[in-house]
């Protein structure tokens, strides 16, 4: 058993797609239409492992929506990615016009920060201990 | 950074914007109430939720619809007044163009998928990963096409 894919519900997957590459700097790897207008989107991150794929899966049923609103409402982020450099990061995103909920705080050894993907998510950031400067 | 507070302001607009009212709400009022400016609450809100306050409304309401033509026994009329569309052919149009059907076409579709009463067609409505089985078929599919080609070639 392997740990290979994970995912982030997302309101609308050309968005979707076009955020998670231009902005965040994600690879597509999968983008197959399966019917309707859907299709099975994965990206990889070039700084990350190739073999891990986060797929961009419509929340198109009323379930998936709820629960993401849910967390969305309290500012709970629906998945986090690692960085090595958190301020640079946080400069980056905000000058693409990304709208952050927390800006990047020290907490015990991890730096976090939690900005919006526009696609119905709060995103956690953080920089692990071994990366601090 | 959007604070806490100018956060649940802005969440707060995107539920008004989804709801149905007697009148629909006017963007500005909508700006107003989340004691925002028009042009400020449409640049934050744009940031935040990826699409303009009035794009937003219109996709909920398609969204909306769809739901209640699967799960309803409502007519297209009756669906159309639910989601607080004023003008029958306008709300077909903007449905056909969003959804790439007729709501009624819709409906047929949706009821002859639906095996259990209740349940939600996954093929209409798909959700957690339930896409992955027929995207492997089709990436299979093209996979044996592609080695079939190099063969050939």
């Amino acid at each position: 058993m392997r740990i290979k894919l994970t995912s982030v519900m997302v309101d609308d997957q050309d968005k979707a797609l076009k955020f998670y590459t231009d902005v965040f700097g994600f690879v597509k790897k999968h983008d197959i239409p399966v019917g309707g207008p859907y299709r099975w989107i994965t990206v990889i991150s070039p700084e990350g492992h190739p073999d891990v794929e986060l797929a961009l899966e419509p929340n198109a049923n009323p379930v998936g929506k709820t629960f993401q609103e849910g967390l969305f409402n309290q500012g709970i982020p629906a998945t986090a990615f690692e960085v090595d450099d958190i301020e640079r990061e946080y400069e980056r995103l905000t000058a693409l016009g990304v709208v952050f909920t927390q800006t990047p705080n020290r907490q015990g050894p991890v730096t976090i920060a939690v900005c919006a993907d526009t696609c119905g998510n709060l995103i956690q950031l953080y920089q692990p201990p071994d990366a601090q400067a | 950074m959007l604070s806490t507070d100018t956060f649940v302001r802005l969440c707060r607009a995107r539920d008004q914007l989804r709801g149905v009212h007697d009148r629909p709400l006017t963007i500005s009022e909508v700006a107003q109430s989340a004691r925002m400016s028009p042009f400020q609450f449409i640049r934050q809100f744009s940031a935040l939720f990826g699409d303009t306050p009035h794009q937003f409304r219109i996709q909920a309401r398609i969204d909306r619809a769809k739901l209640l033509l699967a799960l309803d026994h409502h007519s297209v009329t009756d669906v159309c007044m639910e989601v607080g569309c004023s003008s029958l052919g306008s709300f077909s149009d903007l449905f056909a163009r969003r959804v790439g059907m007729a709501p009624s076409e819709f409906r047929r579709r949706v009821r002859s998928m639906v095996a259990v009463p209740g349940a939600l067609p996954t093929e209409l409505f798909p959700g957690c990963l339930t896409l992955m089985g027929p995207a492997f078929a089709i990436f299979e599919k093209q996979r044996s096409w592609s080695i079939g080609q190099t063969a050939v070639s």
